[in-house]
């Protein structure tokens, strides 16, 4: 047989090789192409005697420090949390007054129903919705600027060392970054991951990390019920999420996917200057998908959800769900409700509560606060809950593709749904202890 | 490709390092507005662009960035596969002069293959600032093809680039290839797996030579060809 020969013939020659060399022909190979490479340098290009330290160097003396790297990172990050917050909320409230007058404007149209249709379910819906676009466009912002100075490859090195702990490479925490923009892409990005035990853990844990829609959740809940310390409450979401996705990483290693990890070089880019047209690039590609979501799904979803509040059947659906929640603090019905569209798409999970009180953006916290009689230490349970509890539809399809396996997908639904509510379950039985 | 050339079509592989502005360079040549990133993997999949230029409809494929054409990961293998099976008229492969070394790693394996290759040479201007002097000519006479230096970023030498691609793709530039050395005891091996692999239907579709290499390799991709023959 052909094939056979050919590859017994390969057998054969490895061994000779082996003996002859005493090592892999492919590291004889290789070899050879760098002694090739390193002689060509040689010949053509022409180093400065001495190769100052760059600009590049220095700063990464400091930020990829031994003990500085990591305090470094979570200081630029909740920086950015404490920005996005501070710089949106003027813009919010102009966004919010327009909503306002346009329901002003909707209440006016008979029949009733139309009116309500347009005041209570769209403008309540989607607008809920569409006034934390600055929020999200500014978090995008500083996030690109971070990304293209090359600051966030070194955030990824920085890591690399705890990702090793807990038998990761620090290559994955490079999608579970892009993953604070959306998980979809992120998840995509795990193709770079050589080993695929580490790229199926990457997947498993992409969802922990905070995606742009859950913004709006936690913008909503933080300003009405921890006004001073908005960005310190948003980032302890985000770091929440970075540490349950290292601490289920850990036990996934070790539990269910175990083997060895795999080991590569760190790529370090050269800081660069961001351009303005490229960060705009960036933050309307991203952002652009929330504004044709809040278009399309949102729309779609928040007038389904009008029309089954509507004709009474809301209320049926929470109420049976809502028990499940009752320990963790929020097992009213409207909670649930909000919860199982929230799996559709996390930012539903507003447009929801805005359809459901129909009362202005500015106002929906303060109601939900009063009319569900919800404490801060509420509000952050079911903000925990929702930044854990199963990824989202568009998630999940790309969960289903990347590791093409229903198991698999089935456990990334179902670990974080445990996950969600236990976590917030203990954070209100624990909250509840001391406060 | 003399089909091709009645058809005045060009089909442009770009390929190169994560991070070594391959994207830029797309969007450069197709007017495109792909994500940008500073970092490694932004580019998972293949994107297509095209554009005329000379009366030639060029179809710009973007591959995914890799640092060699192994077949561990899978955008290695995505790369790679459209290298050979995607029948590209030109491959430009983008080299960050800064980094130049590390770089050129992958277009010798490209090389090695027998692809129709460019070197684009970007961010001359970071090289420039830190004071390497390139040999551009030196450079492109010993690697045996067509070298285009560039900056990506100011959009400067993309009409060379092109100019050259279209050069290539008509046949008016050879691109000599490399045939490199591995060492007496690892060429006679080559040269006896070649005989062998000669009969065989595959070496039509790839060259004897670089299949042997890939088989003292252990590649995965290509065992598992043979196996399935």
């Amino acid at each position: 047989m052909d094939r056979e020969q050919v590859l017994r013939a390969k057998d054969e020659s490895l061994a000779h090789l082996r003996k002859v060399y005493g090592d892999e022909a492919e590291t004889v190979i290789a070899d050879a192409r760098y002694g090739f490479i390193s002689g060509l340098i040689k010949d053509v290009l022409k180093k400065p005697t001495i190769d100052r330290l760059t600009l590049s160097d220095r700063i990464d003396k400091v930020v990829l420090n031994r003990w500085l790297g990591i305090p470094i990172f979570l200081a630029v990050l909740y920086g950015v949390f404490q920005f996005t917050f501070v710089a949106s909320v003027p813009l919010m409230g102009w966004i919010d007054k327009f909503f306002g007058w346009l329901a002003g404007f909707a209440e006016g149209i008979s029949p009733a129903w139309l009116s309500s249709l347009i005041a209570d379910g769209i403008i309540g819906g989607v607008g809920s919705v569409l006034v934390f676009v600055p929020v999200i466009f500014l978090l995008y912002i500083v996030l690109s600027i971070l990304e293209d100075s090359g600051y966030l490859a070194r955030a990824a090195f920085v890591m690399d060392r705890l990702m090793h702990k807990i038998g990761l490479h620090g290559r994955s925490f490079v999608p579970l970054m892009l993953g604070f923009g959306c998980n979809v892409p992120a998840i995509m990005a795990t193709r770079t991951i050589e080993n695929p035990k580490d790229r199926l853990v990457t997947i498993l844990i992409n969802p922990l990390m905070s995606c742009g829609a859950r913004l709006p959740i936690y913008a909503l809940f933080a300003a009405a019920f921890f006004t001073a310390y908005q960005g310190l409450v948003v980032f302890s979401m985000y770091a929440i999420g970075i540490a349950l996705a290292f601490i289920m990483a850990w036990i996934f290693r070790k539990r269910l996917v175990k083997g060895e990890s795999g080991h590569f070089v760190m790529e370090l880019p050269p800081y660069r200057l961001p351009t303005i047209a490229g960060v705009i690039m960036h933050v309307w590609e991203r952002g652009r998908i929330f504004l044709v979501r809040a278009g399309t799904i949102i729309f779609g979803i928040v007038v389904f959800i009008w029309l089954l509040d509507y004709v009474g059947a809301l209320e049926p659906i929470g109420r049976a769900v809502a028990p499940i929640f009752t320990p963790a603090g929020f097992g009213q019905w409207q909670a649930a409700v909000t919860l199982i569209f929230g799996i559709l798409a996390k930012e539903v999970v507003v447009g929801t509560f805005g359809t459901l009180f129909a009362v202005e953006e500015g106002a929906l916290g303060e109601t939900i606060a009063t009319q569900l009689g919800w404490t801060p230490l509420i509000a952050y349970a079911f903000m925990a809950m929702c930044l854990i509890y199963i990824p989202c539809m568009a998630t999940i399809a790309v969960v289903k593709r990347e590791t093409n396996s229903w198991k698999w997908t089935g456990f990334a639904i179902g670990y974080s749904l445990t996950l969600g509510w236990l976590v917030a379950t203990l954070i209100y039985q624990i909250g509840r202890a001391f406060v | 490709m003399a089909g091709n050339i009645a058809k005045k079509k060009i089909t442009l592989a770009l390929v190169g390092n994560p991070n070594s502005g391959k994207t830029t360079v797309f969007n450069n040549l197709t007017g495109a507005r792909q994500h940008v990133g500073n970092w490694p993997g932004v580019t998972v999949e293949k994107k297509e662009g095209s554009l005329s230029y000379e009366g030639y409809d060029i179809k710009v494929v973007d591959l995914p960035g890799v640092y060699s054409l192994t077949a561990y990961s899978l955008d290695e293998v995505i790369a790679r596969d459209f290298v050979i099976d995607g029948n590209p008229d030109v491959v430009v492969d983008i080299v960050d002069a800064s980094n130049l070394e590390r770089n050129l790693y992958l277009a010798v394996q490209l090389l090695e293959m027998g692809a129709p290759l460019i070197i684009a040479l970007n961010m001359m201007d970071v090289a420039e600032s830190r004071g390497y002097r390139i040999d551009v000519n030196a450079l492109a006479r010993e690697i045996g093809t067509p070298v285009v230096p560039m900056v990506a970023t100011r959009n400067q030498g993309t009409r060379e680039l092109l100019q050259t691609a279209v050069e290539v793709a008509k046949g008016n530039i050879k691109v000599a290839g490399l045939r490199l050395q591995y060492g007496r005891e690892v060429e006679e091996e080559i040269a006896k797996l070649e005989k062998i692999i000669s009969s065989n239907s595959l070496s039509k579709k790839y060259p004897p030579r670089w299949l042997a290499v890939k088989l003292l390799e252990e590649d995965e991709e290509i065992i598992k060809k043979f196996k399935e023959l």
